[in-house]
């Protein structure tokens, strides 16, 4: 009982102290409820013996000015000690809810980190609260509720002064919520005031955020399959992501990789192995062997996989550029036998190679490939209806995308 | 109006309507005394005056109106008077034949009302069992009527059955204090007062006001509820001893009660006696009335389907309305039904049974005694049969018993939905809804198209629905909600709630417009510990068979913790039980302390309307009490919103009601709940129609009753568990044709196709040569029946699998995804039909239409294994490879080759398809492409649905490509043998997409009217 009351007191200490000495570090230690750290769950269990810790914050004056915070604090904590997540929640919002309220009176942004803590923790609470919430066989709702906290978050640090730059963090944290919710849509709103605000300097965010932000709206942009915007955004955060989080580097690679291979440039194998992203290997192999049977192959081994994540169009996508790989390897075979000919491709020759890939196409599909590929500028050239016959340009029969998009 | 002048009424426009005398005084009185529960009494004696005004004048609710409403009123004012000031006025009122019959009916209805009110908010908290709840609130609030003022006791009155217990009570009688008892009594009286008029009620409410404020409250409450308990039920509270054992002694007590109210004259009795004596003697009409009533009640039971349309005449009404009326009354039966159910599980069926008999020979005795013995219990009840009796004399005591008999059946169903139907009335036709509280049934049919009645409706949420009152519809939306519910605290609740949104529904003016069909039903309410309390004292409708059918007793659900009444309930649990209410007796106590000072502050106080909205949001919390308390004052003062204060003046005798910790919390809880469920209620649910069959109408909503009495009885049934289907009833329509007809109102059964006829009427469409606009019409009125009766199976499936082929074939859209919404849903229920066909269908609609990558991926992720090994699913799956890569040959092969009716979706897309591979062709081949190649190519060869002969295809093909060509722009020139050709390189810059012909403004060319009638009337 003793060290129960010592434990609850000492906490209340510490965080009395932090924020008189307005030490963001320590505060937000106190707060990341989620965290398992050794203190924070000894507290748990000593205010589940003390049962009158809110007593004991009243007593005192220093404490009972952040009863509001404490309070709910305290009780997140025990509840999350209790494995009561949703409880865990709802009061730690009701304690952020409080907390935002002291933030705001703060002038300078020394609490911005106890607020990303706050941020952190309220998504991850909702996340685990929606979790047991599913398994009563409740509606998940909680991390609805998060987004829309964290929006009110959001709205706190986007004025001018010196907490702006901690808009990026919680802007992040609500990227995640809205694509684990599936709500993408309403990213639109964050991003548009993040990149068109004046008050804010794109790179005046801290980098860890703009990664983060960087990764989120490239992968918006391969859902609009805009890949130049995405192929540049996510190329941002690849080369700001610090070396050593492999996992995120992954991350941002499951969708830059699709988007590269879309403008025409391959990735090495030894980078899909370096990071265990095998279900590219096939893929990007077709593409190099023009081999379209491996590419249907490839994506139907990893449908799951590729529709979950999204790029299951894109990669579909792809099957133009083995086309144009398969044309050009014919054309290099016929250039080694007859030089002359070489840039007339009959259409049954093509129809003979399909079939030796066990790909069934009759000679009016075949023709009507051709004319894909032509009117995308995959090859360029002409198709002589006639005689059946693809006349390739002499000259760079078979341009490179060279970084851009297959034209539509 | 209505609740201007209710609210008016009982401080301010009494005196000017009953100018009376002792009215204003009365009024004043009751306003001090009461504050805001009583105000809510006296709004509802206003009601009650206004219903009687309707009663006797019909028209004159809006009034309160015109002369005989002003007799009304002035009787109604009396007895407003009466609840409140003194009784002695009622011995005046007894003059006025109708109001005293109407007083009855109308203090049936002011306790009704009250309670309901009460009720309301604690609906509001809760939602539940509104009969029982009633009741039981009844009780309660009587309790704290007594508590608060004399008025309550009035309303306690109503309960009658509490009456009936007092008579052991005899206490009260004896008590010079009477206050409790005599205002009991005086309730019970009232009832009588009202048919008898009211020398009782006079003198008992004089000496009840007197005791009120003279006595302390702990005399009441030491008298009255333990009477109380032990006698109502014993679940009261009536705490101890009484309650665990006496049920069975409750019911002869009750009977007793009845013969002793007669006999037992001290207070009670006597002043039953009078007052019904005196009504009788002051209205020949009284006695007649009762005897009418009787024969109301006869009718009633032969004909239970008829009672409810008014059309069926004064007797249908006024078997309707002693339905209601016996609703009322049936409460109160029900109460000692119930009260002896629960309080003898054992016995409960049985004594139910001997309850029945016995309470209808008492009924019969109270009858011929007039009213006296019913005075108590059946007072209201008689009174209210008593007025309709006045409107049609003579009736067959043994008739009438059965017909009570069949009442009290039925009443468990119609009292709820009466009490529903009160809920209405208040806010528009609070006058109205008073006489139908008591007076209804005699009055529906005359007052039946007034709102006031629903006022009355409200009074007496006992009371039957007056079929005249509210439309079918509502009825019918009323009546599924309380269907809905297994408690009685679930009925209590539901049915304040169903008044709050009734008279919402007035207030609004949308009572008659409103589709209650498709008005989605809230969410039960869950019931408040008090409710729970009451629930187990209320009357579990129980007493008829349904309650041993109770399929669904069910273990105690969350919100019950308490216990579940069942009929097998133990005695231990009575025990239980009792000590609880042992409880409530002192917190009834402190609260009628409370009440009072907060009623002496309130009437001093001016209204603030801010309060009640402060009410209205939070009305579980107990704190707020003193707001309450002024909302109800406020209530009196400003007439703003009726409905609004009253559920404040509920929800504050609600509060009034919870007091230990425990309660709060679960209160606050469910409330809390309740508040969700009740913003959300809108959209919750999807009414279920309930069509009833023909003959049998009555019969299916009693069992349906019964059902949910059962339910009720099993104690507590948590919102989740409400049993939907009992709702389901049957159509009897067997025509085959049908027009779809948007529903206005709840559906008439006889309207209404059963299954068998509704199978036809689809092979009917399926042969029919007719077009489409008629099968559509038809199709929709199909699809309407079946969603009225809850009928989701394969037939379901079927229909709208026709009805959304047929509208692809026609290109209607919209209907396209009504029906694929629907049948989405019906998939994903597990009922079988063409569920690949439609995935396929959703899947090309995705694809082709709505072009958005996310939708897309979703889309495809969510096809099963099985359903990719689907042909439709495969084609719709090689459409989308053919359409992202551009590749139209497979396209157009794919497009010929379409399964079931995929070709319309593909149709949508042609176009486009057509142009684009155009556009690649004349950018890739040089130097020209024959059209027949084109033609052959792009689909136009086999696409078109020429009637020409086969042989002519082939050209017609070319033809129509050629002409397709031209008009996009390309440049076609011709070889030497004559063959037309595309010229490629000179169709490069001149291509382009023409403007859609049948382009229309909002962008839907199937909305266009006449092209959409060329296609689908050819």
């Amino acid at each position: 009982m003793g060290e129960a009351n010592r434990q609850i007191n000492e906490y209340l200490n510490r965080f009395s102290d932090a924020v008189s000495y307005q030490d963001g570090k320590s505060l937000s230690r106190l707060l990341s409820v989620s965290s398992d750290s050794a203190s924070l769950l000894s507290l748990a269990d000593a205010l589940n013996i003390f049962q009158d810790a809110n007593r004991v914050i009243r007593q005192s004056e220093k404490h009972s000015q952040y009863t509001d915070i404490l309070v709910p604090i305290f009780r997140a904590l025990q509840s999350y000690r209790l494995r009561n997540l949703v409880e865990s929640y709802i009061a730690f919002e009701r304690a952020s809810n409080a907390f935002i309220q002291e933030f705001r009176n703060w002038d300078s942004a020394w609490a911005l980190e106890a607020l990303y803590v706050i941020a952190y923790e309220i998504r991850i609470l909702a996340e685990r609260a929606d979790v047991e919430l599913a398994s009563f066989g409740k509606t998940p709702e909680k991390l609805k509720g998060a987004g829309s906290f964290l929006m009110k978050v959001f709205g706190v640090l986007a004025g001018k002064g010196p907490k702006r730059v901690g808009a990026l963090y919680v802007t992040c944290q609500l990227f995640k919520i809205y694509f684990k919710l599936g709500t993408v849509h309403l990213c639109r709103s964050v991003i548009r005031s993040i990149e068109t605000a004046r008050i804010f300097d794109f790179e005046e965010f801290p980098v860890r955020d703009k990664v983060t932000y960087m990764y989120y709206t490239g992968r918006l942009e391969v859902y609009n399959e805009n890949f130049p915007a995405a192929d540049h955004k996510l190329s941002y955060a690849l080369t700001h992501c610090s070396e050593r989080k492999e996992e995120n580097i992954r991350m941002i690679l499951k969708y830059l990789i699709p988007v590269k291979l879309s403008i025409g440039i391959l990735p090495r194998d030894s980078l899909l192995r370096k990071f265990n992203l095998n279900e590219y290997r096939d893929v990007v192999l077709a593409l190099r062997r023009g081999d379209l049977r491996l590419l249907r192959h490839a994506l139907q081994e990893h449908e799951d996989r590729f529709l979950r994540s999204g790029v299951y169009l894109v990669l579909e996508k792809l099957e133009l550029q083995v086309y144009q790989r398969l044309i050009k390897k014919i054309y290099i075979i016929q250039k080694q036998k007859d030089p002359n000919k070489a840039h007339q491709i009959k259409l049954d020759v093509i129809v003979k190679v399909l079939k030796w890939l066990q790909i069934d196409m009759d000679i009016d599909e075949v023709e009507c490939i051709m004319s894909i590929l032509i009117y995308k500028n995959l090859v360029k050239g002409y198709f002589a209806h006639k005689s059946k016959v693809a006349v390739l340009s002499k000259q760079d029969p078979f341009p490179r995308l060279n970084g851009k998009p297959v034209s539509s | 109006m209505y609740q201007k002048h209710q609210i008016v009424d009982p401080h301010q426009a009494h005196t000017p309507y009953h100018s009376p005398k002792r009215a204003a005084m009365s009024w004043n009185m009751p306003g001090e005394n009461h504050s805001s529960k009583e105000n809510g009494l006296v709004t509802d004696a206003n009601y009650i005056h206004n219903q009687q005004v309707e009663m006797t004048l019909r028209n004159d609710q809006n009034g309160i109106n015109a002369a005989s409403g002003a007799s009304t009123s002035n009787s109604g004012a009396t007895i407003t008077t009466q609840g409140y000031s003194g009784y002695a006025v009622y011995p005046n009122t007894d003059s006025y034949g109708y109001t005293s019959t109407a007083y009855a009916g109308y203090y049936n209805g002011y306790q009704q009302q009250p309670n309901q009110y009460q009720q309301q908010p604690n609906q509001y908290q809760q939602q539940s069992s509104q009969y029982q709840q009633q009741y039981s609130q009844y009780q309660q609030q009587s309790n704290q009527y007594q508590q608060q003022s004399n008025q309550s006791y009035a309303h306690v009155g109503a309960y009658q059955n509490t009456g009936a217990q007092y008579e052991p009570l005899s206490s009260f009688q004896n008590t010079g204090s009477y206050a409790g008892p005599a205002s009991y009594s005086s309730t019970y009286y009232n009832p009588g007062d009202y048919q008898t008029s009211g020398s009782y009620t006079s003198g008992t409410y004089a000496s009840q006001t007197n005791l009120w404020q003279g006595q302390p409250y702990a005399a009441y409450n030491s008298e009255p509820y333990p009477n109380y308990t032990p006698d109502s039920n014993s679940s009261y509270s009536s705490t101890p001893s009484v309650a665990t054992n006496h049920y069975q002694q409750h019911y002869k007590q009750w009977e007793d009660y009845y013969r002793q109210s007669q006999t037992e004259v001290s207070c009670a009795p006597g002043t039953e006696k009078l007052s019904s004596f005196s009504a009788s003697s002051l209205s020949s009409s009284v006695p007649n009335a009762n005897s009418g009533y009787i024969p109301s009640n006869n009718q009633m039971p032969v004909a239970y389907t008829p009672s409810w349309r008014p059309e069926s005449g004064s007797s249908e009404l006024t078997s309707l309305q002693p339905v209601t009326s016996s609703g009322s009354n049936a409460e109160s039966y029900r109460i000692h039904g119930d009260s002896v159910i629960q309080n003898d599980p054992r016995n409960s069926l049985q004594m139910q049974v001997p309850n029945i008999s016995g309470t209808v020979p008492t009924y019969e005795s109270f009858q011929n005694k007039q009213n006296s013995t019913f005075s108590q219990d059946a007072t209201t009840l008689y009174t209210s049969y008593q007025v309709h009796a006045s409107s049609q004399p003579a009736s067959q005591p043994l008739e009438s018993l059965d017909a009570r008999r069949v009442n009290k059946m039925q009443i468990p169903n119609n009292p709820r939905i009466a009490s529903n139907l009160p809920l209405s009335v208040p806010k528009a036709d609070k006058d109205n809804s008073m006489i139908g509280a008591t007076a209804k049934p005699a009055y529906i049919g005359v007052s039946v198209q007034k709102p006031n009645e629903k006022v009355l409706t409200h009074d007496a949420s006992d009371s039957m629905l007056k079929p005249g009152m509210f439309p079918k519809s509502l009825r019918g939306y009323v009546e599924r909600a309380l269907a809905r519910c297994r408690d009685d605290r679930q009925i209590a609740a539901c049915q304040v709630l169903m008044k709050e949104i009734i008279t919402e529904a007035t207030a609004d003016g949308t009572l008659y417009t409103k589709d209650w069909d498709t008005e989605p039903i809230l969410p039960l309410p869950s019931v408040d510990t008090v409710n729970k309390e009451t629930a187990q004292l209320s009357i579990l409708t129980s007493m008829m068979p349904g309650t041993k059918k109770s399929p669904t007793r069910r273990a105690k659900s969350r919100w019950e913790p308490i216990m579940d009444v069942s009929l097998a309930e133990t005695s231990a649990n009575r025990s239980e039980r009792t000590p609880k209410y042992g409880g409530w007796n002192k917190q009834f106590t402190d609260r009628k302390i409370e009440n009072k000072e907060d009623n002496l502050g309130n009437q001093l106080s001016s209204a603030d309307p801010k309060v009640f909205s402060k009410n209205l949001t939070r009305p579980s919390k107990r704190q707020r009490l003193g707001d309450d308390l002024n909302a109800l004052n406020d209530m009196d003062d400003s007439s703003d919103s009726d409905v609004e204060q009253s559920l404040t003046k509920y929800s504050a005798t609600a509060v009034t009601l919870a007091d230990s910790s425990e309660e709060k919390k679960r209160r606050e809880n469910r409330s809390k709940r309740f508040e969700k469920k009740h913003g959300n209620r809108a959209q919750d649910i999807k009414l279920k129609a309930n069509n009833v069959g023909s003959g049998s109408l009555y019969a299916r909503r009693a069992s349906a009753l019964i059902l949910s009495r059962n339910v009720e009885e099993s104690g507590s049934r948590a919102v989740e568990d409400i049993d939907w289907d009992a709702l389901t009833v049957k159509g009897s329509c067997q025509e085959i044709e049908k027009r779809y007809l948007r529903l206005t109102s709840a559906p008439d059964p006889a309207t209404v196709r059963p299954e068998e006829v509704l199978e036809k009427a689809l092979l009917m469409v399926q042969n029919s040569q007719k077009n489409y606009l008629y099968k559509c019409d038809q199709l929709k009125s199909i699809r309407q029946d079946l969603t009225v009766q809850h009928i989701r199976n394969e037939l379901t499936v079927k229909v709208y699998e026709m009805h959304a082929r047929l509208a692809m074939e026609v290109g209607d859209l919209p209907e396209f995804n009504q029906c694929q919404s629907q049948l989405k849903a019906l998939y994903a229920e597990g009922i079988r039909g063409c569920n690949m066909e439609f995935a396929a269908y959703n899947l090309l609609c995705v694809i082709l239409h709505s072009n958005n990558n996310r939708e897309i991926l979703s889309a495809m992720s969510r096809l099963s294994v099985d359903a990719r090994k689907d042909e439709a699913v495969k084609h719709a799956l090689s459409v989308h490879a053919a359409v992202t890569s551009g590749n139209y040959v497979t396209f157009f092969r794919l497009y010929k080759t379409a399964p079931n009716n995929s070709t319309f979706f593909m149709d949508l897309h042609v176009e486009k398809m057509r142009y684009s591979a155009v556009k690649c062709m004349c950018r890739s081949y040089r130097p020209t492409v024959p059209i027949s190649y084109i033609a052959q190519i792009l689909g136009f060869v086999n696409a078109l649905p020429t009637t020409e002969a086969s042989d002519h295809k082939e050209v017609d093909g070319g033809e129509e490509c050629v002409d397709w060509l031209k008009a996009h722009g390309a440049c076609l020139t011709s070889d030497n043998y004559g063959e037309v050709l595309l010229d490629t390189k000179a169709s490069v810059p001149s291509l382009y997409m023409p403007e859609p012909e049948d382009a229309v403004a909002h962008g839907d060319a199937s909305l266009a009217v006449n092209d959409f009638l060329t296609r689908s009337l050819a």
